[in-house]
């Protein structure tokens, strides 16, 4: 493991760290918390204290040691949590966040000098009076005394030898120090023995083997370093039993026989016997390997998971194949086929479920969002939090962040009123704004909701009309005004939006979620609120398909991109010349695309009456229909990368393999209706 | 025989730097995220050395020590503090807990294995 890889670790520590610490300052805002919650965020703040230090990220270090101060007061008593003090901790989280999102290289550098001086500010303030912290870890604690002497003696005069005594108390030697190292160390930067004291030592009789009963006596050169002296006492247990200073020595005090014995052999008060000797009782290292990682969790390269999910999904087809031929052979009723399929789709269940994580991540970004808005807009947002353990596929839950806070903004900018306004109407002055997550068979349903003013359709429809996306005089359902809001080019913002805008609007959004073959709904009612909710799929290597045929090919058509499906009357298709043919579905006039047509295939239906026609919504070149010669079932697939067995092909998403153990390729919707765009111009030149 | 260590700490990036230093310098490392983890694992495991930080969920570093203190299997094993502290009041409760000695964090890798050899027996 590389230093990159290990402060990789530490990054995402650091989210987590915030996500915890985050979710704590949550409850203490809310009045729901106990002793445990700050150590939350003492603990979050300290972990992040610890790893800045140890990577050089020293901003990010010195900024956290003020906090964790801070909070270690909280923590004792000494500093209640007052409703300031609680904002104080807010703002200090979020600076503590953008210093993170500093050394992530994805932001600057914050200044957090203000932080820092409110933060020094409130400890001054804490009741007991305690003087500010001690200046940012200092690695030895300097014996001022000792250092005046020292700066005190005159420079003339040569300096003299150390004197070092040891003694140390009966219990000192317990819990595993031994004087041996000591003197060890001591010998290395130049010390002797003197003098061993053993006057102590009782008879055997009173001889407890485990106390300490000798002194020592050492000489150091005058040119050895004090601090290097303290240092190796500095394990000593007692800091009382150690004295070092100059001194002259009595030349024949040197003189005592033999230092080196004493060196060399355990002192005459043995520290503990058993431990000096080779730990016998140690378990040899082999006897139990798979104790050896304590931990509750493991961390696993991402492509080795991935490649298990693919292999599950490989198994999941051979599985449908085996009993597909099974039962063509009228073997159905094998008792081990229903247990096979059993155990495989729990297998897949549970490889799927490796790469989940759940939404609470994504969620618990949410509450600073929201606090910013509440800050910049003066309205007043209680946030509730539903169904955060939920699980989602990694990928998704990566990239659902983005499209979620859009909405987030969008229902804090639009939806949710001022506080007067609110009051005027008879609402709590405080907008609620509702997360949740949960199952709904095989997709997770994400929903964003607010109590507030709900969509403005007159407005929406006066705008859409002036952006010329609807006709001036069009007249449409509620339900269909409200997604006009996902059009491109439709933005509500009255003024230049500098919230909710940020350069994109809700059809960025609708395409977003659709990426992930997710899809976006909106439930609006005037006065009440609106919700939006995204139904995004539990993973990204399974789609919902419907599965038709073309000729004499097989293809498998996302159920995102599917509006309807109809058989129309002969001659209802017209055509417009150039080859092109449209259908009038309900006053709209589509684009009527032949699959075969569009891949280059023969011996397809061409009569649209006698062929299934497709309707289906993309986001770059609107609606369109696609013909097809039949529908022949609508199921789960597993996606194969075209791209990673041949190459990518125009209008083509992937392949799957289908119970029979043909190849069936996933129509691109998206690229397949946007490959019609051109042709007119080629026909025409 | 190589000499074992366990690492105790709920950072694992912290516990990638230790693993790190001290595999290095030649001895083999075991980790548990927390004071319960290494309590477990010691049940069936006689390190030579436990490293500990302070501030752990479910159980500290100073109740790590009191624990194993506790225990006449480990009364005198070295146990060295990993902690960001180092303002002697601190250093007096890692030792009165029965602490034989502490690292001052972030450590640089050398210090890490001198105080190491300090404590190893």
């Amino acid at each position: 493991m590389s230093p990159d890889d290990i402060q990789s670790i530490f990054f995402q520590e650091c989210e987590e760290g915030l996500a915890s610490a985050e979710t704590a300052l949550m409850a203490i805002k809310a009045g729901e918390h106990d002793g445990e919650t700050i150590n939350t965020i003492f603990r979050a703040v300290h972990s992040i204290k610890g790893g800045a230090g140890a990577f050089g990220f020293n901003p990010l270090q010195a900024f956290t040691h003020h906090f964790e101060t801070l909070l270690d007061k909280v923590r004792d008593g000494e500093l209640s949590l007052t409703p300031p003090l609680v904002e104080l901790l807010m703002g200090a989280f979020d600076v503590l966040a953008d210093h993170v999102t500093a050394i992530r290289g994805e932001g600057d550098q914050p200044d957090d000098a203000a932080m820092e001086q409110a933060l020094r500010d409130a400890l001054t303030a804490a009741p007991a009076a305690v003087p500010v912290a001690a200046p940012v870890v200092p690695e030895l604690s300097f014996d001022l005394a000792a250092m005046m002497a020292e700066l005190a003696a005159p420079a003339d005069v040569p300096a003299q030898d150390w004197r070092v005594a040891f003694t140390p108390a009966a219990g000192d030697l317990a819990h595993g120090s031994e004087p041996l190292l000591l003197m060890r160390e001591l010998a290395a930067l130049g010390g002797q023995v003197v003098r061993a004291d053993a006057d102590r030592v009782p008879t055997l009789d009173g001889f407890d083997p485990d106390a300490a009963y000798m002194g020592w006596t050492l000489r150091l050169p005058a040119a050895a370093d004090r601090a290097l002296i303290e240092e190796v006492f500095d394990f000593v247990a007692d800091p009382a039993s150690v004295t070092i200073e100059r001194a002259a020595f009595d030349e024949s005090a040197v003189a005592v026989p033999a230092p080196t014995p004493v060196l060399q052999s355990p002192p005459a008060a043995p520290a503990a016997p058993t431990v000096a000797e080779p730990p016998a009782v140690q378990a040899p290292p082999a006897a139990k390997p798979a104790k050896v990682a304590a931990g509750a969790t493991i961390r696993v390269d991402l492509e080795k998971l991935d490649r298990l999910v693919d292999l599950v999904g490989e198994l999941v087809i051979t599985q449908s194949m085996l009993s597909q031929r099974l039962v063509s052979n009228g073997l159905a009723a094998v008792e081990e086929l229903a247990d096979l399929d059993q155990l495989t789709r729990e297998l897949q269940d549970s490889a799927m479920a490796i790469r989940a994580q759940p939404v609470k991540s994504v969620f618990s970004r949410v509450p600073r969002i929201v606090r910013e808005l509440e800050a910049s807009t003066g309205k007043r947002v209680q946030i509730e939090v539903e169904g955060e353990a939920t699980e989602l596929d990694k990928t998704v839950i990566e990239r659902i962040g983005e499209p979620l806070t859009h909405l987030v903004r969008n229902c804090v900018d639009h939806g949710i009123e001022l506080p007067a306004d609110r009051l005027a109407k008879g609402k709590p002055a405080e907008g609620r704004l509702r997360l949740s997550a949960e199952h709904k068979g095989s997709r997770i349903v994400i929903s964003v909701s607010d109590d507030g003013a709900g969509i403005d359709r007159e407005r929406v429809l006066a705008i859409a009309a002036e952006r010329g996306i609807v006709p001036a005089d069009a007249r449409l359902s509620d339900e269909e005004i409200d997604q006009l809001i996902f059009a491109p080019g439709f933005s509500t913002a009255r003024e230049v939006s500098n919230i909710s805008g940020r350069g994109v609007g809700m059809d960025v959004v609708r395409q977003n979620v659709q990426a992930l073959g997710g899809r976006i709904t909106i439930q609006s009612r005037p006065g009440e609120g609106s919700s939006f909710a995204l139904a995004l799929p539990l993973t990204l290597a399974i789609v919902d398909g419907m599965v038709v045929s073309v000729g004499d090919q097989t293809y498998i058509i996302p159920l995102t991109h599917i509006v309807e499906s109809l058989r129309p009357e002969r001659g209802q298709v017209q055509s417009t010349g150039l080859g092109n043919r449209v259908l009038n579905v309900r006053g709209s006039f589509l684009p009527v695309l032949g699959i075969g047509d569009q891949l280059g295939l023969s011996g397809t239906v061409s009569e649209p009456s006698e062929g299934v026609l497709i309707v289906v919504e993309t986001e770059s070149a609107g609606s369109a229909i696609l013909m097809v010669d039949a529908i022949i079932d609508q199921r789960q697939v597993v996606i194969k990368s075209l791209e990673t067995h041949y190459q990518q092909v125009e209008g083509v998403a992937g392949a799957t393999i289908l119970g029979d153990g043909r190849v069936a390729l996933i129509l691109d919707v998206e690229g397949l209706v946007g490959l019609r765009a051109p042709m007119p111009l080629r026909c025409a030149s | 025989m190589q000499k074992r260590i366990l690492a105790v700490d709920d950072s694992l990036s912290m516990r990638m730097l230790l693993r790190a230093s001290l595999t290095s310098a030649g001895y083999e490392v075991a980790e548990a995220e927390d004071g319960r983890a290494a309590l477990d694992w010691l049940e069936n495991n006689e390190p030579t050395l436990v490293i500990t930080d302070i501030n752990m969920p479910r159980l500290d570093g100073f109740g790590l020590i009191a624990e194993l203190r506790a225990q006449e299997r480990f009364r005198d094993m070295p146990i060295l503090v990993l902690t960001t502290e180092s303002s002697p009041e601190k250093k007096a409760r890692a030792r009165d807990a029965g602490a034989t000695g502490w690292i001052v964090k972030p450590f640089d890798p050398e210090k890490l294995t001198v105080a190491v050899r300090r404590v190893m027996h």
